[in-house]
């Protein structure tokens, strides 16, 4: 178990140097594009009818950046979690849209 | 809440009085006693115990408002407890036996079994394992003080709105069933993270996906199912919450809300729930029967894909709760072809569980029993849920006893006699004992009769005419002699769980103490002593394939072959966070419930402090050296 751990934090270690800057570019990015999400909603910028697409496409920006920056999609081993998104995914589309077919 | 701060006080008080004064050595007195020990724990056995006991706990408690309920209907306009007061009793009944009972003991004995059956020294999160209990239990407990401090919910587990909005419903009782079960519901979710985590990295050398005993497979799909299941509800009674205490109008058809959303969130929560509670003792079931019938598990691939399955299906088929609802005749249709679809999978179950006693040696101990009364029992409750599944005809059953005859015989038969198997069957390595087979014999026997007296003449009930959930019925419609039988059958029930509740006190004082193996088992808890030592396995056994201890044992070898050397075993350390944290969200939902906004404030603070604690702690844990895993496994040799 000891060793486990060891092996972990090395691994963190070699990965840091480069890893630093993107996150916190990653991490502006999200709060900027939450800020505007804000912004759009609190005044007239755009016309009405564009507000909720735009703030859609800001969210699935962002959650792309989760999962690749702070959640480590993009690493090896990740199968697991591919698989639980994609079972969650689809688990969430098919309720969704059965709600909203009904 | 001041009535209650002191009577704390008072308690600490008096404990310390009563251990000898309050000095300078109370708190060193504290941190050796057995409590702080308990409260503290990593442990996944310590937590699995209390998982199990505090669920067993509130078994009880939920049982006694079944009773009080069976009273109630014994005769033809009874007036023992009407109107509200038997709403309360029917709603706590189902949200407690779901929530409080089912749930966390199926999550105690998943926590003591599924880290021993991978060759695992623990979970993968200990600290969360224990927040997960508290949560849990804190969660309950705030559920249950509903009795004393306001009035309980009253509009059915189900809790639908527009009854559950504030407009029908202004006591404190829906706010207690919302913010208990969102506590609770935190901890389900931390627990079902933590198992998934646990049985996808910490297998030991060669145990692979498909050596995993059933068991495993089951709570690790269960576990999946928690964590696409709980957000729903947890969503569901945070718009509820935000109705009654916040004034918003997600659900408030006055204002422009639909009730039936919340439907659509309670069930894509709900259905799940019920193959959350089934899947595990599906795997338990499967653990007894091949082990008290000597045989392979028959079919064990074919077993693990249709677990799979069920759990996928388990997402498609909410509506059938909602065929009433009047969605249409097409969602109706689709959502029934899902619902039988299921029946595909759970048939392939049975017969595998059928095939593996086919030409084996069976031995009838009190785990065996249960599993032996299960399996008709369980398909009973499988045919009237293909019933139920026919739209038309479900226009007729539809809140009817014959749904009452139908769940209990899946829930009761199915999840509650697997608990029972289990418990028989576990208890040597959670306490080190084991329990008594004539005394439980006697439990099942009572419990198996009463529990078919009681639930079968419901059937015929609710076909008569009979509706769930209404405190009584007028006599000369042919409901008497039936609900006289139900109830009848109620007392055999009783009579067993006293009997169960017997059998673990004698067990608790005997000083007999149980063998490692004493079924002949076939996995690998079976081959570590009993009660289980803290780090589980001196060295991580290599496995070599399904039925990984059997296989050792018919190969002639006396125990497993180890993966790795003897060396010093880091253990994670005890922590009081997770108590100090769940009594945070206590705190922050009373003062939900109180609708004292400062009082929630404190309580999220105190959640927000212990995180920002637990965050910058260094805590490296601690390490057992091999002098002392050897030293204490040879004073066991010369004990025995």
């Amino acid at each position: 178990m000891s060793e486990n751990t060891n092996q972990k934090t090395t691994n963190e270690m070699s990965h840091k140097p480069d890893g630093t800057a993107k996150h916190i570019f990653a991490f502006i990015v999200m709060i900027a594009l939450t800020a505007a999400a804000f912004y759009l909603v609190a005044t007239d910028v755009v016309p009405e009818n564009m507000i909720l697409p735009l703030i859609l496409v800001f969210a699935v920006i962002q959650v792309f950046l989760q999962l690749f920056t702070f959640m480590h999609l993009n690493q090896k081993g990740s199968a697991f979690y591919t698989i639980f998104m994609i079972a969650g995914i689809v688990i969430a589309v098919v309720s969704a849209l059965g709600i909203l077919l009904m | 809440m001041g009535t209650l701060l002191v009577v704390l006080v008072l308690a600490l008080f008096l404990a310390a009085i009563l251990t000898g004064g309050y000095n300078k050595d109370f708190l060193e007195r504290v941190r050796h006693s057995k409590v702080w020990d308990w409260l503290t724990t990593v442990d996944h056995k310590k937590i699995g115990i209390m998982y199990f006991m505090s669920g067993f706990f509130f078994l009880l408690i939920g049982g006694l408002e079944a009773v009080f309920m069976r009273l109630q209907l014994i005769v033809p306009n009874n007036d023992l407890f009407t109107g509200d007061t038997f709403n309360k009793l029917l709603t706590m009944h189902g949200t407690t036996m779901i929530f409080l009972a089912a749930m966390p003991m199926i999550f105690g004995i998943i926590n003591v079994v599924m880290p021993l059956q991978i060759g695992a020294r623990d979970v993968a999160f200990p600290f969360l394992n224990s927040l997960g209990f508290w949560a849990f239990f804190f969660g309950g407990l705030l559920l249950n003080l509903s009795w004393i401090f306001g009035g309980a919910p009253n509009a059915g587990w189900t809790s639908y709105p527009s009854l559950a909005l504030m407009g029908f419903n202004p006591g404190p009782g829906i706010d207690y069933y919302v913010l208990g079960l969102q506590i609770s519901g935190i901890g389900s979710l931390m627990s079902g993270i933590n198992f998934l985590a646990t049985i996808i990295n910490m297998r030991t050398p060669g145990m692979t996906f498909l050596r995993m005993p059933m068991f495993t497979w089951t709570s690790f799909v269960t576990s999946a199912l928690l964590l696409f299941a709980m957000p729903p509800l947890t969503v569901g009674l945070l718009l509820l919450m935000f109705d009654r205490v916040f004034g918003s109008a997600f659900f408030d058809p006055a204002l422009g809300g639909s009730p039936v959303i919340w439907q659509h969130l309670f069930w894509i929560f709900g259905h799940p729930e019920v193959y959350i509670v089934i899947l595990p003792a599906f795997g338990i079931m499967s653990e007894v029967i091949s082990t008290f019938s000597k045989k392979r598990l028959f079919g064990y691939t074919s077993m693990v894909f249709a677990t799979v399955v069920i759990g996928f299906l388990g997402f498609m088929v909410w509506v059938h709760h909602m065929f009433t609802v009047g969605l249409g005749p097409m969602s109706n249709s689709i959502f029934a072809v899902a619902t039988m679809a299921i029946g595909v999978p759970t048939g392939i179950k049975v017969f595998n569980w059928l095939f593996t006693m086919w030409g084996g040696e069976l031995h009838f101990k009190t785990p065996m029993l249960w599993a032996v009364g299960f399996i008709p029992t369980f398909v009973m409750g499988g045919v009237t849920g293909v019933m139920l599944a026919v739209p038309p005809a479900d226009f007729q059953y539809h809140d009817s006893y014959f749904v009452v005859a139908h769940f209990h015989y899946v829930l009761v038969g199915g999840t509650v006699f697997a608990l029972f198997a289990g418990a028989y069957y576990w208890w040597p390595k959670m306490f080190g004992k084991l329990l008594d087979d004539r005394l439980g014999k006697w439990h099942f026997w009572l419990f198996f009769i009463g529990y078919h007296l009681t639930f079968f003449p419901q059937h015929f009930l609710g076909l008569f005419g009979m509706p769930r959930r209404v405190f009584t019925y007028q006599a000369g419609y042919g409901l008497e002699s039936l609900n006289m039988l139900s109830s009848i059958g109620a007392v055999g029930m009783v009579l067993g769980t006293i009997i169960f509740t017997i059998n673990v006190i004698k067990t608790a004082r005997s000083k007999e103490l149980a063998p490692a193996d004493p079924w002949d088992g076939r996995t690998l808890e079976w081959s570590v002593p009993s009660p289980v030592p803290e780090y589980n396995f001196a060295q991580l056994p290599l496995v070599r394939g399904y039925d990984a201890f059997w296989i050792e044992k018919q190969a002639g070898n006396k125990g497993m072959a180890p993966a790795e050397p003897l060396g010093p075993i880091h253990m994670p350390s005890p922590s009081y966070i997770p108590v100090i944290m769940s009594l945070g969200l206590f705190i922050a939902g009373y003062g939900f419930v109180a609708h004292a906004i400062p009082v929630a404030v404190i309580g999220i603070a105190v959640v927000f402090i212990s995180m920002f604690v637990r965050s910058f702690q260094q805590d490296f844990g601690y390490h057992i050296e091999p002098e002392e895993i050897v030293g204490s496994a040879k004073a066991k040799e010369v004990k025995a």
